[in-house]
């Protein structure tokens, strides 16, 4: 195999690849889990569909950003066997250098005055 | 939402699943049908509003997501190809000649294989309606002397089976019926029921639309034959025992689930081995259409299937197997 792989070489990720990562930096979690905690990090404005998380968790398998880590039943839902995901080192690696990404960008923003601070925003009237 | 409902579109998404390549679907198909019911029990906890915004956010997300996964499997496909010609000169003559191999194998399959009809008229009313599409296995009932009978499923033509034929006073035209007597069996009806051989049959796919019994039509072959076309008197004349029609080696007897509106064997005569094109394998689609828009497309026909697609269409005939019943024999005592 060639040299190992560089998280930077990925960027820009994608939205629902960045918050698939985001959802599994607590920990494993199994598909459905996946796409509620994105739902709730995004106060609804991503949902993301089966074929949407499926379709990106082959990709990021195939990337090594996330591995599998069994199948057992989540004892929330029913006692169904569901396969868990967890994030790999090079997964993290990838999730903080996309956040950087956008810190930086979210700074060149505030900079232009395109964005206020946030302190600012919630500042006397 | 009723629990119906919810098993419904449970088992939709995973007809649906055939969309995605084989590969993807094997792999994920079950995790996603897993996630699908998850999300659509939280929906249902929600109330009805969250139901529909559910239904159209998944049915985005399937047309994406298969988008998707196809192309990736295009691309892979093409990847594939790359290795396979490399080394090798990629001429505008290769290009030509892979899509010339595509289009001969794909006239292989529309012309040998299966092959798409309209049913544009009710004489199998009950079993195909008018406006049924259907795709029809040419091979099914193939002559059984060819070399390559053990490799495809062949079968023998019976009596009840449902079969396409070239309509034998008009090879042009294509029906569908139904096998009722094969060589060697003898036919008559009294009171609309057909008697084979001697034996009254009972018959429980077929359907009676005038109560009325007529001479020729309910009691064949007794009474004056008006409407017979030639090859009819032809049968009449050649191959009448004691008041029975004998079906001739190499032909068989076909009639018209609709008994009484079906144009048939009674009619037209035997049908010859040799006019079988095929059995319908499926009805792929049924549109509710008149006759003559189905004979032939119009510019009104075009119309009325863009703007009632989803109203016209008969959703419960959709992917519909016409079978194939066997009549029961009981005795007959006039």
């Amino acid at each position: 195999m060639g040299k190992p792989p560089v998280p930077e070489d990925l960027l820009p990720l994608t939205p629902p690849v960045f918050h698939i990562l985001l959802a599994l930096a607590d920990g494993e979690r199994h598909g459905y889990a996946i796409m509620q905690d994105v739902a709730r990090q995004t106060g609804e404005r991503l949902q993301l569909g089966p074929g949407t998380l499926y379709g990106c968790l082959k990709r990021m398998l195939a990337a090594r950003l996330v591995e599998e880590s069994g199948e057992r039943p989540d004892p929330s839902l029913d006692d169904e066997r569901r396969r868990y995901y967890r994030m790999t080192d090079l997964g993290r690696e990838a999730a903080r250098a996309e956040a950087q990404r956008l810190a930086t960008a979210v700074h060149a923003a505030r900079s232009r005055r395109i964005l206020g601070r946030p302190e600012a925003a919630g500042g006397k009237a | 939402m009723p629990d119906s409902l919810m098993s419904f579109l449970c088992r939709l998404y995973g007809a649906m699943l055939y969309a995605y390549p084989r590969g993807f679907r094997m792999e994920y198909g079950a995790l996603m049908q897993q996630a699908f019911r998850d999300r659509c029990r939280d929906a249902a906890r929600k109330g009805p509003a969250n139901i529909v915004r559910f239904t159209l956010h998944s049915a985005i997300d399937w047309i994406s997501s298969v988008w998707r996964e196809c192309s990736f499997t295009t691309f892979a496909l093409q990847q594939v190809r790359a290795v396979w010609s490399a080394g090798r000169n990629q001429s505008p003559r290769g290009f030509v000649g892979e899509w010339a191999v595509t289009i001969l194998l794909y006239l292989f399959c529309a012309t040998t294989l299966v092959q798409a009809y309209v049913v544009p008229t009710g004489s199998m009313e009950s079993t195909v309606r008018v406006g049924d599409h259907m795709l029809v296995d040419r091979l099914a009932f193939a002559n059984s002397s060819h070399a390559d009978r053990r490799l495809l499923p062949y079968h023998a033509l019976e009596r009840g089976d449902i079969v396409c034929f070239r309509y034998p006073e008009d090879i042009q035209q294509t029906y569908v019926k139904r096998v009722i007597g094969m060589p060697g069996d003898r036919i008559r009806m009294v009171n609309k029921q057909v008697i084979r051989n001697g034996k009254l049959l009972l018959e429980p796919y077929t359907r009676h639309i005038d109560p009325a019994v007529e001479p020729f039509r309910d009691n064949f072959p007794d009474g004056p034959a008006y409407s017979v076309l030639p090859l009819g008197r032809e049968m009449l004349r050649d191959h009448m025992v004691n008041g029975e029609v004998v079906v001739p080696p190499d032909t068989f007897f076909a009639m018209g689930d609709n008994r009484d509106n079906s144009s048939d064997s009674r009619f037209w005569g035997f049908v010859p081995m040799a006019n079988v094109v095929g059995k319908p394998l499926i009805i792929y689609w049924s549109f509710d259409a008149p006759t003559e828009d189905l004979e032939n497309w119009s510019v009104d026909h075009v119309f009325d299937v863009a703007l009632h697609f989803f109203t016209k269409t008969r959703w419960e005939r959709t992917f519909l197997v016409p079978r194939s019943q066997k009549a029961r024999e009981v005795p007959y005592t006039p």
